[in-house]
Formats: C-alpha cells, structure tokens, sequence
C-alpha cells in the first residue's frame, strides 16, 4: 500500500520509528479515543461521544424516568355557604390608609382576596381607585409584616402583652403620669368611640392625631372665617373655572380620586356635551393637576401668597368694595379676577400651601365669588383630615422634656417622615413604656418596647365617615394571616371592655346611624344592607349659614405684602403620585410606577427647570448636593418654575421590607415649620454640583412624537367650530389596505381611551398589574427597558421648555386587525381571533422576539427572566419583588398565566373577564349586555377614561365614541386597523393650541 | 483496524446509559426483602417480628384461621383489596389503644366484618406485637409506578439490531443484499424514534393514570348501585369553572346513616366520619388535571354546551377505582372542537348574535354550526 505524507517531518518518522513516550491515559481520555483508531481525520470524536451522550441520556429520560408527581385535590372538609371553587367573590369595604380613603370591592377566590376594586354605589369615589388602593393588596401578603405580639423583639402571646401593658397602664395611671396615644387622623365613628372609652379609663392619656402632611391652615381658616373648624367639601364637577394654587388636588391633595371624578366629569365632551371647565394651576413644580391644568404659571411658591393677595384685592375692586393698597397686580391676575368675577357662583379657587393666612384670603376670595354652596360647602366637610400640627410639636416638646412618659402609637411613623424625625426617635428610645400598635415595621415602630400587631385593613373590621354623613363600612376579606388583633380590639382590651369590635361597631350603628334613615324596617336589615353595599348615606339636611365673620384681612394682607421677596432658589417637597407619604414603600408594584409626569420609577430626584440646568451645566442623572446635607440626582424638568426645585417625600426608608430599604433619600427635614403650620417650600437653597453620576430608571427617556399625530388635541373653540377639530385626518386610512377588511361574526371587541378624561394617575396601570399577574422588574431591569407594563402612560411635552402642555396617553396592546406581529411569528404564537383580540399563546412562544420588534407600539414586554416561578429552574429566577415567596404569590390571579422566562407578554384586554363575562351570559341563555364585561383597567380608571365594549354591537357606548368626530387610531398611517381608539384631547383655551 | 470496537464500545456506553435506571427498577422492588440476615439474632425477642409472625400466620400452633396478611395486603397491590392494607390499619389505629383495636378486631360492629373475624381471638399481648409490626410499616405511597421495564427492552432491542445492521454493512457485509441491512436499519430506527416521539407527547398527560385513593371510593356503587345523580355530589358543574370534588360534609348527608359499605364494610365509611371528627381533610390523588395555562370551564361544557360527563370522563359510573380514560390532550380538545355542533337556536345568546351564521342557517347553506365556526379553535379561548 502506498504511504502519503503531509510533511517532512512526517516522512520522516514515518511508521517505523519507534512509538512516542506518553503519559498513561485517563478514564476520560480513554472514553474519549474510542474512536480513535490513530487516524488524525477522526479528532473530532469529542463531540461524537457527546451525541452519544445525548443520545442515551434522552432515552434514558424519556422511558424509564418520567413519572408525573402526585398532585393532591383537597376538597373543603365543610364547604363555606358562599364559596363556589372557581369562581370569585366579591366583599365591599373600605381601604384605608392615613388620611387616604375609598370604598372597594374585595375579590376573594377561594377565600384569598386577589384583587381590589372601586365600588360603584359610593358616592365619595363612586368606583374609582387609585394606584395605591390598586396596589394595597400586595401590602396584605408583605413578608415584613408584624407576625406575632412582641416585647423588646422577643415573641410573647397576646395573655402576656395585655397582662404587661395593663400592669403599665395602671401603674402610670396611678402615679398620674402623662401617656399619650399617637394615631393619624381617626375618621371612623366607632375607633373614636372606642378611643374615647379608652381614654375614660385612663384619664392620663392624651390622644394626639398626627398627619404628616396635614390641612392644619384649611381646618384653622375655616374656624377663623366661619366659625368652623375643618375641611370644606370641595365640588369640582360644579365648577366652570377652577383656579389652584399648588393644589395637587388630581395627585395627592385631600381626596384625588373623588376630585379625579368630579374634575374629568366637568370636562367630558361626549353625549353632546359642549361645555368644559377651564381650569389655572399656579405651580412651581410640574404636578400631575399641573399638567391637566389648561393655563399652567409656573411660580416659586414664596410669590403665591401675594398673587392671592393681588387676585383677592382685584375681585374686591370688581365687586366694588373698598379694597386694599398692595402692589399692582399684573394683567394675567387682573384678567384672572374678571374671569372668576364672571363665573362667581360657579368658580373654586383652591390654594395647597399649608398657610392659614393663605388659606384665609383664598376663603375670602371664594366667600366673595359666592361659591359657598355651590362648588364648596362648610357645612358638609372632608373629615380624612383632621390632625393639627402645633400638637406634634407640643408632643414632642413633652417627650423630649420628659413631661410624658410613655406612648402608644398606631398608624404613624414620625420618626421617618416628620420633618425633626431624629428628635422624635430618640425621644422614644428613653421612654421606659411604649407601645406600638403598627402593622409592619417602620422606622418608629422599632424603637418601641411592646409591639401589638394591627391587622391589614383586609382583615379589619371597621367603619368610617370620610365625608360628613357619608358612612363606610370595612369588612375583612380573610382571616388574619398571623397572629395580630387589631389596634380597636388591642384599645378595648387594655379599657377592659368586651373585646368584639364587631359587635362594638354594630351597637354604635343600631345607636347613632340606623335612627338616620327610614328605608329598612329593622336593624338587622339595615346592617345587612349596609354591609352589602359597603356605604350608607344618610339624608341629613343641614343648616348652617356660611357667614364670613373675619375682619382685619387688611393686617393680612399687609404682612403678605411686607413680606421681602426671596431670591435665590426655593425648594419644595411633595408626596408623589405613585408613593404617596412612603407607607407603601415595601410595596414593589408602587415602587415600579412611574410618576406621571417624569416617569422615573424606583427613586425621588431633584426637578430642575431647563434654564437652571443649563446655566448650572445639569443635566438628568447628575448627582447635587443641597446646602442641608442631602445628595440627590437631577432630572431636568420642563415646566418646573426657574429657581425653584423640587423633590418627592415617601423614599428613603431604612427600615421596612426588602423591596423599599434604602431606596431613593428621606427629604422629610427639608420641611418646616412657619406659623404652627408645616409648610412644604424652604427658601435660601444651595445646590452644589458634584462629579458623580446617577442613574435613574426612566420608562418614558424620549419626549417628542416627532411630528406624528400620536396625541390629536385641539382647543375648545375649535371643537365646538368642528367637532373633528386636530383630527381633520380622521379614520383616513382605515380602508388604505388591498386585502379585505376582516369580518367579525359576533364580538369584535375594542377600546376606547378619552384622552380628555385620563388625567394620568396610574391606577389603570396598577390595576392591570394585579389582574394579569404582570410582573415586576426591579430598577437595573427598568434601565435596561425591560419593564412589563401592560399599559403604560405615555407623556408628551408640547411648547415651550419654560411652560409646556402635556398630554398622558395611556398605550396598551392596540389589537390591531391588520397586526404587525401575527405575520412574523414564526410559531403562530400570536393569532387573531374572530372577536377581534389579538392572542398570545404563552406556551407557543420561543422567544424569537420577531412581534415585539415588529409592533409599532411596543407593548410587547419579553420575560427575560421567570420573575414570578412560573418555571422550576432556580438559574432562571430574578426576584426583586419578593414574588417567589409563596406568601406573596397568593395574589396571583388563578384565571391567568404566570409566565415563565422566555416568552412574550401583552395586554389581552382582559380575556379572562370576557370568557366570564360571555360564560354567565351563556348560562343566562341571553346576549351579553354592554358594560357587562369591564376590564381591570376600566374598572379601577377614577375618571372613566377608558370603555371596553362591543363594536359590533350599534347600541354600545364604546360604538358611540367610537363615531364620535374626535376618535382616532394611533398610527392610523401604517394601516394596522387598531381596535382600541383614542378621543382627541380638547383644552379650554382660548387659542388653538394646535 | 480497530473501527468495529469502536462501535462496540458505543454499544456499551449505550448500555451503561440505558441500564441504570432500569437496574435502580429492579433493586427498588427487592430492597425491602434482603435485611433479614443481620438482625437475626434479636430475631425472637422483638416484639415487631412476633408481631410480623402473627400477622403473616407463621405461628406454630396450627390453625384454621386465615392470616391477616392474607386479606390485608402489606405490599403496594394495583388490584382492587376492598379490605383495609396493613399500613391502612396502622394508621387508623396508631392513637388508639389495645382495648379499642381488640373490641375492633375480635367483636366487630359492621356485618361484614363481623362475618369474616369469626374466631380470631388474640391476647393483649399478641395484640401488642401485631400492633407494634403494623406501625412500623413503611408508610406506604399512594401511587407507584411499575417501572416501564418493557419499552426500554424494546428499545434496547431495537438499537442492537440497528448496530448490528451498521456493522453489516460498513464491516463484515456478510448479507449478500444490502437492501436486507438498510431496511431493518430503518424499520428499527424508526420505530426508536417513533417510540421517543410517543414518549414525549405522553409527557404530562395521565391516560389510564387510576391510583389508589385514600379512600375506597366507588363510582359504580354510588352512581350506578345507588343510582346517584353525578351533580349531586359535584354540585358547581353547571356553575362554575371546577365541577368541585365534594366537599366532606357533603358525603355526610348519606353518611350519617349509611355506615356500613357493601364491599368495604365500615372501615372506609368510617375515614370520613374520622375526617368530621378530628377536622382533617381527605387528601385525594388528583387524576383529571390540565396544565396551568390551560382554562377549562364545566359551566361552558356541562351546562351552556349540555355535554354529558362520560364523554370526557369516560363511564365513571361502572369504576370502582376512578380512573382517566381520555388523554386529554389538546389534539383530543380539538377532535371534539371541530365536530360538535352548537345548539344555535335555544341559547340566547348564540341566537341574538351571529347574524351571518342565523342567515346560512336560515338559508340552508349550513346544516350545523359546530363549535369550531365560532372560534372554538382559537388560541385565547383555553390559553390566557
């Protein structure tokens, strides 16, 4: 045979020479080689013998080793009357936080409560909610919660707390030395009543109520001017003219999601509706009532007093009246004042700063207008608000000096967010008694010796008047998780009383509420109704003349006016729409949502106005440092006055759950004091720009809809001249494409968003959250725009930098009929279906990503992780949000997929809703009726800025609007026939803004 | 050159791949058997062993009584024994004492019982050490799985023959005509494939899966010997999502009365009146079960759609052992998707809709609107 060679060296060893010393082969090696018959071709056995590998370990696998686990099926051993396995329940009560209130509807699946609703049969909220009422679900899972009584953090029972703390009690009771019982405001008839008892027991015990951001000069100038001391009840929806002085009052004012209903009431155009009310924001910051506002003027908040002053003194001068010397006002305010004296009667002039004399000249002002009785009402009043500040002060002036000895505390948490928060705690920390009564950890609840878990609000008992004569009821959706007792049962207990605070509730209704009304024959009737319906509005007709008995406004005025200008920068501290005073700071969805106007989420930044960063050479992400000490990343904020920043409270936390600690910076001592009040803006601030860099997770970082009509908007004149007014390119596509329209047999179902209406807040956002088991992300995630919003809010800036307008467009899967992203799936995991949907099938998706690259209105969120343990692969695990935790994944929503690592997500205009919604129709043998079938979104929406409906179905409202002059697709150019369509923004200005 | 070794290595590696879990099989069913030895000195003084001696009828003294063993099994069984197992016995019995278990065993209450203890008379003592085996039984798991023994021999089978094909062909060519090796390797490695292919659809799916349940139940004595309506038990069938496996309470509107079972006498009865009684729930093995992203509704099927129950559940009403007959693929889903027809004209809500379906109806250009034609095939009615 002829022998070939490759080199020379080859030939010349050749075969014959003798073999090559080598070491001894391994096992490896040798399994390795069993192909290597000494022929350089077969090198390549490695990967070879791993096919083999493969080969019979899948065989291995498949025959011999699937075996399926075993699955339990445990039935109820005595089934509850009212539960049917499978399908939902639903319980009206009351959320409660602080001063925050709404009637809700609890959805319990098999005795777990998964989702919050808003109720319609109120008429505070009137089935409105709010992101953190959306989100407070999550907080009845929170694994930080307080799990058992406690002393000095060792576990005792409830025998030995109450035992202890009576022992305490008495002994300080009979020694007369001060205790004091710190609590928000209370606003439940009952609580008071069984604080009172608490209090005639221990006659030593000083009740204080604390508010961290209380209405102090709203309750004190209504005492001065009429008499009467609280809130007045604020009537948007009667108001054409509504004038605010850094009244947030659509974000986080007294009551945003009954004024979100009343304000987008007044300014709906459908079913013919030609009028809208106008509505001015003086503000310094960019707030969220700021960016819905129809003439925005941006204003440090030092100058506000005096432009009341001003506008004050111009109505009194239309009126006739003697008025006051002050410096002339500008044109602006003169026009402001003709405006307002025009609709006197139906005008509401509203003013935020925590300022009585403020405060006292916008009552003035509106007592002037003639708007008691109309658009506010002294008689009727919001009671969520009652704490008044200079009693903190005085508590903690008694602490600190020793005066009181021992506190009990519910509810509160000074220590983190009152503005001398670090004298509080170690006041605290020296007391030898106290007890705190928290549901979980916080800041102040740590430094108490005795911990007496409260339970959540979901597994409450309670009632409530948030309004005067508008009654609540709070009924538990479960029973308490761990072993807490709630704070009323807790304060019984120590009274020595009956422990039931049910039975205590139901005999202060038998006694003060049911002798109210005459439509039920017998209380327990009443009860039952009431309990039902979750309210009960009493019909009390009140007299009460809204006499305005102030004199010496001008001493007022004067000191306003001789107040000096300041110059320099102001800085204000504000409660965000998404956090809130930071009680839900452990609670991941809140953390995750955007703020509305900057949609940075997981952080609170200094605003900064565009002229100020550039003439400090700023930019978004730098970090500053304030002359007190705080550091803070800068986001560059168009709109926010020059001179002025801003910063939200509610972050910063040190001490509550995994998910809050330490994220964002605690602003609470950048408050102050100024006339017994906590006012909100400081003056004399230094801001310092240092080397570093801050990231910050943004959802929204691009601003412009480059010159596509994404947001149509007009102004009202030119509505009411043609109703197709910014959209004159309306639905001008719809038949652009060569093939067919598609035909829908039965259902095609749509939505339809008013963008006139949506105000956004983003409860809608939160509500889908909780309804399709959308997970969250974390911030590093959120930066890398991996976030899984199913519906996000859009923002866009138009105009000036100095004064944009802005416009929120809520943006979820479009279900287009002509869908970019079916056609490029490579596994049809997306289809569409002949009721119009466009469906995800997660179990089909491979991930290629093909659809979210090819939606023109990027919905599409890709699981780049399990985030939920929807799989069993630990490596696939990012949890940021504690939802691997069995515990907090009990709010999953049965009825839909917890998706797995690797696959694509999207709105699915909550199929689970309309498979049960056409089911019971089924069933009933009957058509479907509109508004039957509402989606989470639409459900939890304040202003009912979002319908679902039939759009087959003519009678519909959602055909209607659908109709109306102002519907518009989005990208109605590209021909992607959307089924949800949006209205066009209509402002009350007097040009077109367009 | 050494090329034949090679894929006579390959064969044993293959081996080695394959045989593990079968050997694992066989050493799992004997393990139990071989630990005699080494204790074989405190043989008769432990109480267990006498105990075991008892119960098995190993005693010296001859008797005409059957062992217990003999009608309670002590080894997992997949045939139906209405009498208690040994382990079933223990754990009745684990808190009660001697006296109880006496009076139980030697004057039994229930008919059927009371017929087949005839003249078993044991000491306290003798009753201790039976007492004393029977709870040390390892507890036995509800279900087990034979190990599938017989489909890794085929495959095994099949992959000799495919090497030996190979080798035929590359190497030795001893069969004249190659077309003769070529087909047996195709036949024998398709059918490999074939059998990973059925093997992976079978994936999660439990066709014919009929485990031992914690209590002997019966369909057939319930629906059929006592002629019992299957929503009188499954009462949200026709309401909600999940037909509901009836909760214990429920068993107790008969129960209460009937305490004694045709086949089972009272033993079985008894769990449940013992679940009431110490709060504690009956654990069923769950056997129809979809995959989570799967939505399923009784109400759309048994209730809007007025299917029978047998047609997914198979007759339930002849199983003394309930067991799933249909595999409950999506395939399967489907069949029945695309043949049933709709009862268009007496639902409301089908006749108010569907305008163009009414017209082809109407018209005669359909006979029948089956489910598929209003889009029981879409992805989003199952999957969300």
């Amino acid at each position: 045979m002829k022998k070939h060679w490759k080199s020379l060296a080859e030939r010349k060893n050749g075969s014959d020479t003798p073999e090559k010393q080598s070491l001894p082969k391994g096992n490896l090696e040798q399994i390795l080689d069993i192909f290597d018959n000494g022929n350089e071709k077969t090198q390549s056995n490695r990967r070879d013998f791993l096919k083999l590998c493969g080969y019979s370990l899948a065989i291995g696998t498949v025959l011999a080793s699937c075996e399926n686990s075993v699955q339990k099926a445990i039935p109820y051993l005595i089934k509850p009357e009212e539960i049917t396995p499978g399908k939902a329940n639903y319980y009206a009560s009351s959320y409660v936080n602080g001063s925050e209130y709404c009637s809700i509807l609890i959805k319990t699946r098999e005795g777990r409560p998964i989702k919050i609703e808003g109720n319609d049969l109120s008429s505070v909220t009137y089935g409105g909610t709010s992101a953190r009422v959306q989100a407070s679900i999550l907080e009845l899972y929170d694994t930080s919660r307080y799990k058992n009584p406690s002393k000095d953090e060792q576990k005792i029972s409830w025998e030995e707390l109450d035992q202890d703390i009576l022992q305490q009690l008495n002994h300080l009771k009979e020694n007369n030395e001060s205790a004091v019982l710190l609590t928000p405001t209370i606003y439940s008839p009952s609580t008071k009543a069984v604080i009172n008892s608490f209090l005639i027991s221990f006659p030593n015990v000083n009740w204080v109520q604390y508010d961290n951001r209380s209405a102090t000069a709203c309750i004190k100038a209504n005492e001065l001017c009429f008499g009467k001391a609280g809130i007045c009840d604020y009537r948007f929806d009667y108001a054409d003219l509504i004038v605010s002085f850094d009244a947030d009052f659509l974000g986080n004012w007294l009551m945003p999601v009954e004024h979100i209903r009343q304000y987008t009431k007044k300014r709906k155009l459908s079913d013919g509706n030609t009028s809208m009310s106008r509505h001015i924001q003086f503000e310094s910051r960019m707030s969220l009532t700021g960016s819905n506002a129809d003439y925005r003027i941006p204003v440090k908040p030092s100058e506000q007093a005096m432009l009341v002053a001003q506008l004050y003194n111009e109505i009194l001068k239309l009126k006739g009246i003697e008025s006051y010397s002050i410096s002339v006002a500008s044109d602006d305010i003169r026009e402001l004042a003709k405006n307002l004296w025009e609709n006197r009667g139906k005008s509401l002039v509203v003013a935020g700063e925590n300022d009585v004399n403020l405060q006292i000249l916008i009552n003035a002002i509106n007592y002037e207008l003639e708007n008691y009785g109309t658009s506010l009402r002294i008689d009727k009043q919001i009671l969520t608000k009652q704490a008044i500040d200079s009693d903190m002060e005085q508590l903690l002036s008694d602490l600190t000096t020793g005066k009181t000895k021992a506190l009990i505390s519910y509810g509160v948490n000074p220590v983190y967010d009152y503005f001398k928060g670090e004298d509080f705690g170690r006041a605290i920390k020296k007391l030898s008694f106290s007890v705190s009564l928290d549901m979980a950890p916080n800041e102040t609840s740590t430094l108490f010796k005795y911990i007496a878990p409260d339970n959540h609000f979901i597994e409450s008992w309670n009632d409530l008047e948030p309004k005067t004569s508008r009654y609540s009821l709070m009924q538990p959706g479960i029973r308490p998780l761990f072993d807490t007792r709630q704070f009323q049962t807790s304060l019984l207990a120590w009274s020595g009383q009956e422990t039931d605070y049910l039975q205590f509730i139901k005999k202060h209704w038998e006694e003060e509420l049911y002798p109210l009304q005459t439509s039920y024959p017998n209380f327990t009737s009443f009860w039952n109704n009431s309990l039902q319906q979750g309210v009960f509005e009493a019909q009390t007709k009140s007299v009460f003349d809204t006499k305005f008995k102030l004199n010496g406004l001008g001493e007022l005025i004067d000191t306003i006016a001789n107040t000096p200008k300041s110059s320099g920068f102001e800085l204000q501290v504000y409660e965000s729409v998404a956090m809130g005073d930071g009680k839900m700071a452990n609670n991941p969805w809140i953390q995750e949502l955007p703020d509305p106007v900057t949609k940075i989420c997981w952080d609170n930044y200094l605003t900064v106005s565009p002229k100020q960063a550039e003439e400090m050479d700023l930019e978004t992400g730098d970090l500053v440092a304030l002359n007190s000490g705080v550091k803070l990343p800068v986001y560059v904020l168009p709109g926010q006055a020059y001179n002025t920043v801003a910063v939200a409270l509610g972050y910063g936390r040190t001490n509550c759950g995994v998910v809050g600690k330490n994220v964002g910076v605690n602003v609470s001592k950048l408050s102050r004091l100024k006339n017994n009040c906590r006012v909100d803006f400081s003056t004399g601030i230094e801001i310092s720009k240092t080397e570093e860099k801050y990231e910050l997770a943004m959802t929204q970082t691009h601003h412009s809809m480059e010159g596509r009509a994404i947001v149509r908007e007009a102004s009202l004149g030119d509505y009411l001249n043609d109703p197709a007014a910014g959209n004159e390119a309306n639905h001008a596509y719809e038949n652009a494409g060569i093939y067919k329209k598609p035909n829908f047999p039965n259902h095609h179902w749509g939505l339809v968003v008013d963008l006139n209406s949506c105000v956004g807040c983003g409860a809608c956002s939160i509500a889908c959250q909780a309804e399709n088991n959308v997970p969250v992300v974390g911030k590093k995630e959120v930066i890398r725009a991996h976030e899984m919003a199913w519906i996000r809010i859009d923002r866009y800036f138009s105009g000036t930098d100095f004064n944009p307008s802005v416009t929120f467009q809520p943006v979820m899967c479009q279900h287009c009929d002509n869908a970019p992203c079916e056609n490029v799936c490579p596994v049809a995991a997306t289809t569409h279906s002949s009721e119009g949907l466009n469906q995800m099938a997660y179990n089909r998706c491979i991930g290629t990503r093909y659809c979210g690259n090819n939606c023109p209105y990027k919905v599409r969120r890709f699981n780049w992780f399990d985030y939920t343990k929807a799989d069993s692969i630990p490596n696939n695990l990012h949890d940021v949000a504690e939802m691997t935790i069995d515990l907090k994944r009990m709010v999953l929503n049965p009825d839909v997929t917890v998706r797995a690592k690797g696959v694509i997500e999207k709105c699915s205009m909550c199929v689970q809703r309309i498979q049960e919604g056409k089911l019971n129709a089924k069933i009933d043998g009957r058509k479907l009726r509109d508004g039957e079938i509402k989606t989470a979104c639409q459900q939890a929406c304040p202003s009912g800025a979002i319908i679902f409906g039939d759009l087959n179905d003519k009678d519909s409202q959602i055909a209607k609007e659908t109709l109306s002059k102002r519907n518009y697709h989005l990208l109605e150019e590209i021909h992607t026939l959307p089924s949800v369509s949006y209205l066009t923004k209509i402002r009350n200005t007097k040009t077109n803004n367009s | 050159m050494s090329k034949p070794y090679g894929f006579f290595y390959a064969l044993i590696i293959l081996f080695l791949f394959i045989c593990p879990p079968a050997l694992l099989a066989i050493e799992a069913d004997s393990s139990h058997i071989a630990e005699t030895e080494d204790h074989h000195f405190n043989y008769f003084l432990n109480s267990e062993k006498r105990g075991e001696r008892l119960f098995k009828g190993l005693t010296r003294i001859k008797t005409d009584l059957t062992a217990c063993v003999s009608c309670h099994n002590i080894d997992y069984i997949d045939t139906l024994n209405w009498n208690p197992s040994a382990t079933d016995i223990s754990k009745t019995f684990a808190d009660k004492s001697i006296a109880e278990f006496k009076a139980v065993l030697m004057d039994p209450l229930g008919k059927k019982m009371e017929a087949s203890h005839v003249g078993y008379s044991y000491s306290d003592e003798e009753l201790g050490y039976i007492k004393a085996y029977l709870s040390q039984l390892k507890q036995e798991t509800i279900y087990t799985t034979k190990p599938k023994i017989n489909n890794i021999l085929v495959f095994v089978f099949f992959g000799v023959l495919i090497t030996m094909a190979l080798i035929d062909l590359v190497f030795t060519k001893k069969i004249k005509y190659k077309l003769i090796p070529i087909l047996i390797f195709a036949f024998a490695f398709g059918y490999q494939i074939n059998m990973l292919a059925d093997g992976a659809m079978a994936l999660g799916r439990k066709q014919n899966y009929q485990p031992a349940q914690p209590i002997k139940f019966s369909h057939k004595i319930h629906a059929t010997d006592n002629k019992i309506d299957c929503r009188y038990c499954h009462t949200t069938a026709d309401e909600s999502k999940s037909a509901g496996i009836p909760h214990v309470n429920l068993c107790m509107n008969c129960h209460v009365i009937v305490r004694e079972g045709t086949n089972s006498g009272r033993f079985e009865i008894n769990k449940i009146h013992a679940a009431i009684e110490n709060n504690t729930s009956v654990e069923w093995v769950r056997i129809h079960q979809l995959p989570d992203h799967v939505f399923f509704s009784h109400a759309q099927h048994a209730n809007v759609g007025k299917r029978e129950c047998q047609e997914c559940h198979g007759l339930v009403e002849e199983m003394h052992v309930i067991k799933q007959v249909e595999d409950l693929s999506m395939g399967w889903c489907l069949d029945c998707h695309d043949k049933t027809a709709v009862d268009f004209q007496a639902n409301g809500y089908y006749s108010s809709g569907f305008k163009n379906l009414q017209e082809e109806l109407a018209t005669g250009l359909k006979d029948t609107v089956r489910v598929t034609d209003i889009g029981g095939r879409e992805c989003a009615r199952c999957h969300y």
